[in-house]
């Protein structure tokens, strides 16, 4: 497995964001992380990425455990968070480059250069992140992700601040990444997203996994058969939310 | 709205104080808050107290409440002059009172709403209360040599002060607004408060200028004699009237002298805030122009904060990783300081030490010249890493970038710590080059192969000390990260105030510890070889210092790097 989160458990002082949550991606799945506000999806994400270690449980990237071999596993590792964190005194291209000396990628101009084209921020090389539109900044993010060529993709919202071409640009280059091989696992809000690029899907509630399968699994699931087809339909149910507002 | 206005301010103010209390449940927000508080004690009302007691001593009788003589009866009229000038700076200059600038929570939630525009003005004013009450409590606090009642008194008064001064402000953004307006009463009510300001300038000017051109000053005494006498009478007097009232509580004695001032001081409020209220037409263009200014400062600040032409050099594809930290931050460098200014000034500085070498050592400008710079390199290698923050301490704010790169914690530290000790010994040794060269003048006790040696030996020791304290710095950062303000942030209150007087202590003793083994063991280097090779041995002691110094440093970072490994992006506090 490419990825692999065994009882992964991540508290916050006396609250647990995540709890129990054991779950693999494979190379070339494309797997959606959904659940609603409050799930643990993010500190999951976050935790995968190594920016919080977990409270228990281990996460392996490509065999490496992230905690005992934090190098070898982050090499093969490219998180793309929902807000974009850049250096605001480096340029789009010091970025990639940057990147690229400490992920130790060979001919960093080259796949710079075609990553920027892709993701049409060719003539922005040498802008501050100051002088770029948000989205803009979260495809430079996701340049710099994309740039090396890691075998697990973690995306947290993709498309937030994406105009229509770059949405549906996106969702190209994940599924072209998933296509090549790569372990994609995505997190977001917008459902008919996942239904149309994920492989599969995971359903998040409370810190708990409630839920894990393609959608033809989770339609014919005998608790599951009477809410319908639809990843919307699905996830209200999985998550108690499909009952009528009590209030009048 | 007068309700919402007090509803919003009474509860952001509850709000601010409950999560401040809830903090300090925390162990270190605690002993931060202990700390600071003790240092206030300290700082003031201790020494208040101790100057009240001493008074009391000395002159076996309470402290006088108030001041006499002649400053008693020039004060007022000079406050007076003062804020006339101000008032009238007010429509040259746009002085920005902050009152027409609302928050983005204000405009989103308060803009849509039925609220009239003075209804804003008077939420705005009534918003800025406890900003003007804190100073005013500061002030009065911070005065030296007045009793309790008294700071009460003083507070109330530079309170009123503070509230005028602020509406008349922004009473003349909105005039300034109306005075080319179409509108005929709109210009008129615009002009007139600048036309009675400018008139009463020409007035003081006129009376003044007869009194003080015709007839020589003798003394300062004399100077204030006769401007009390002009600005006591006449038509002076009456146009100065508003502003000093303005500043007479500050001056007046207790209790019905004081009182009356107050009246009159509020009265005058109460005109500037009817004129504000009158103006509200044109506070819908005031308040845009306010938040373009907003805007634009914001995006100056932004735009000019880094510069995108300058660049440290071409960060190499493969290599170690220190050295990309390194290149990181001084490109962060570069594009924030304007080189051509940097380069004019070490060309000056330059110029300035060969002229002062060839001047001789006779010359006393000369002979300061090269203490002053000896001095402050000192300072510089002492005081700088402290300041500069191009480390882990400003790269905290990015912990969430640099926990996914592959790189090893201890090479991070390293990387970070590489560019600042860089830059620190650059300029220490700038400074110091100056001081040597100028030494003969500023040391002539010395002969020159001591100066020199000595000169060396802190050229030699300036990178070490730089690393020491920025490793130390770097350490209080990982240990303490929620104590490291992220930024341009700036932690506020009593907790954050002790939190940093107990960084202070905790580096400066670190630095002692870790400095004391170099310092011993070039002591005793310097000790052997200066029989062997005199005054030279300053270099071979600053040598096996420094050397020390890396070793520890290096030491430090290798027990850093599991520190770093186990430090949670949440523990890096955003502040409020």
């Amino acid at each position: 497995m490419a990825l692999a989160l065994e009882h992964f458990r991540r508290v916050y002082g006396s609250f647990t964001a995540v709890e129990d949550l054991t779950f693999a991606v494979a190379p070339g799945e494309i797997v959606g992380l959904i659940g609603p506000n409050g799930a643990g999806k993010t500190t999951t994400l976050r935790a995968l990425a190594g920016i919080l270690r977990p409270t228990s449980g281990s996460v392996q990237i490509d065999g490496h455990d992230l905690t005992a071999d934090p190098i070898e596993a982050k090499r093969r590792l490219a998180f793309m968070p929902d807000e974009p964190h850049l250096f605001e005194y480096l340029t789009v291209e010091e970025h990639l480059r940057l990147t690229g000396r400490l992920y130790q990628v060979p001919d960093i101009d080259r796949r710079g250069a075609t990553l920027l084209s892709e993701l049409e921020l060719t003539g922005k090389e040498k802008s501050l992140p100051g002088e770029l539109s948000r989205g803009m900044r979260q495809k430079v993010v996701i340049a710099c992700g994309l740039v090396r060529n890691a075998t697990t993709l973690l995306f947290d919202e993709p498309l937030t601040g994406l105009d229509p071409l770059g949405i549906r640009r996106m969702r190209e280059t994940i599924v072209s990444r998933g296509r090549g091989g790569a372990a994609i696992l995505l997190s977001s809000h917008l459902l008919h997203l996942v239904e149309e690029i994920c492989t599969r899907v995971i359903i998040m509630d409370r810190g708990r996994k409630v839920a894990d399968g393609t959608f033809e699994e989770l339609a014919y699931r005998a608790d599951l058969a009477i809410a319908g087809s639809s990843l919307e339909q699905i996830f209200l149910k999985v998550t108690g939310r499909d009952q009528p507002d009590p209030t009048p | 709205m007068i309700a919402a206005s007090i509803y919003i301010l009474v509860c952001s103010a509850l709000n601010r104080l409950r999560v401040r209390l809830r903090r300090l449940r925390e162990p270190r927000y605690l002993v931060g808050a202990i700390a600071g508080a003790a240092y206030v004690y300290f700082a003031f009302f201790a020494r208040l107290r101790s100057q009240r007691s001493a008074s009391v001593r000395r002159r076996g009788a309470p402290i006088p409440l108030q001041p006499t003589g002649l400053l008693a009866s020039a004060g007022p009229a000079l406050a007076g002059l003062g804020l006339m000038l101000g008032a009238a700076a007010a429509w040259l200059v746009p002085f920005n009172s902050g009152l027409l600038e609302f928050s983005e929570a204000e405009t989103q939630f308060l803009f849509p709403a039925p609220v009239s525009r003075r209804g804003l003005i008077l939420h705005r004013l009534i918003r800025s209360q406890l900003g003007m009450l804190f100073t005013s409590a500061v002030v009065a606090v911070a005065s030296p040599s007045l009793g309790g009642y008294l700071r009460l008194r003083v507070a109330l008064g530079v309170w009123l002060l503070l509230c005028t001064v602020r509406v008349y402000f922004t009473g003349v953004t909105l005039a300034r607004a109306r005075l080319l307006t179409a509108d005929t009463r709109a210009r008129r009510v615009a002009w007139l408060p600048l036309a009675i300001v400018s008139t009463a300038l020409l007035v003081v000017g006129t009376v003044l200028f007869n009194e003080f051109a015709t007839v020589p000053l003798q003394n300062g005494q004399d100077l204030l004699q006769r401007f009390v006498a002009v600005t006591s009478r006449g038509a002076a007097w009456i146009v100065l009237a508003p502003f000093t009232a303005m500043a007479r509580p500050l001056f007046a004695s207790w209790p019905q002298p004081y009182l009356t001032s107050m009246v009159v001081s509020a009265a005058v409020l109460a005109a500037c805030v009817t004129w504000v209220m009158l103006s509200d037409g044109a506070f819908q263009a005031a308040t845009e122009a306010a938040a373009d200014r907003k805007t634009q400062r914001q995006e100056a600040a932004s735009a000019s904060k880094y510069r995108t032409a300058a660049r440290a050099w071409s960060l190499a594809p493969a290599g170690r990783a220190e050295i990309a930290f390194a290149w990181k931050a001084a490109t962060q460098t570069l594009r924030s300081v304007d080189m051509r200014l940097v380069l004019r000034l070490c060309a000056m500085l330059a110029g300035l030490t060969v002229a002062g070498s060839i001047l001789g050592r006779n010359n006393s400008l000369v002979a300061v010249a090269g203490g002053l710079a000896t001095g402050a390199a000192l300072l510089w290698v002492m005081l700088a890493p402290q300041a500069i923050r191009l480390d882990l301490r400003d790269d905290l704010e990015h912990l969430e970038l640099l926990k996914t790169w592959p790189v090893r914690a201890e090479a991070v530290i390293r990387g970070e710590l590489l560019w600042p000790v860089m830059l620190v010994t650059a300029v220490a040794w700038g400074l110091l080059a100056i001081g040597i060269v100028l030494s003969g003048a500023s040391f002539p006790q010395f002969r020159f192969g001591t100066r020199l040696s000595v000169g060396c030996a802190g050229l030699i020791l300036a990178p070490g000390l730089a690393l020491a304290q920025l490793t130390i710095h770097n350490a209080a950062a990982l240990f303490f990260p929620a104590w490291v303000p992220l930024g341009s942030q700036r932690s506020r209150g009593l907790d954050a105030m002790g939190q940093r007087l107990i960084t202070l202590g905790g580096t400066w003793l670190t630095l002692i510890v870790m400095t004391l083994p170099a310092a011993v063991t070039a002591a005793l280097v310097w000790f052997v070889l200066r029989y062997l090779i005199g005054a030279a041995a300053y270099v071979p002691a600053a040598a096996v210092a420094v050397v020390i110094l890396v070793v520890e440093a290096l030491v430090a970072t290798e027990l850093l790097g599991p520190v770093y490994e186990r430090l949670d992006a949440l523990a890096v506090e955003r502040a409020e």
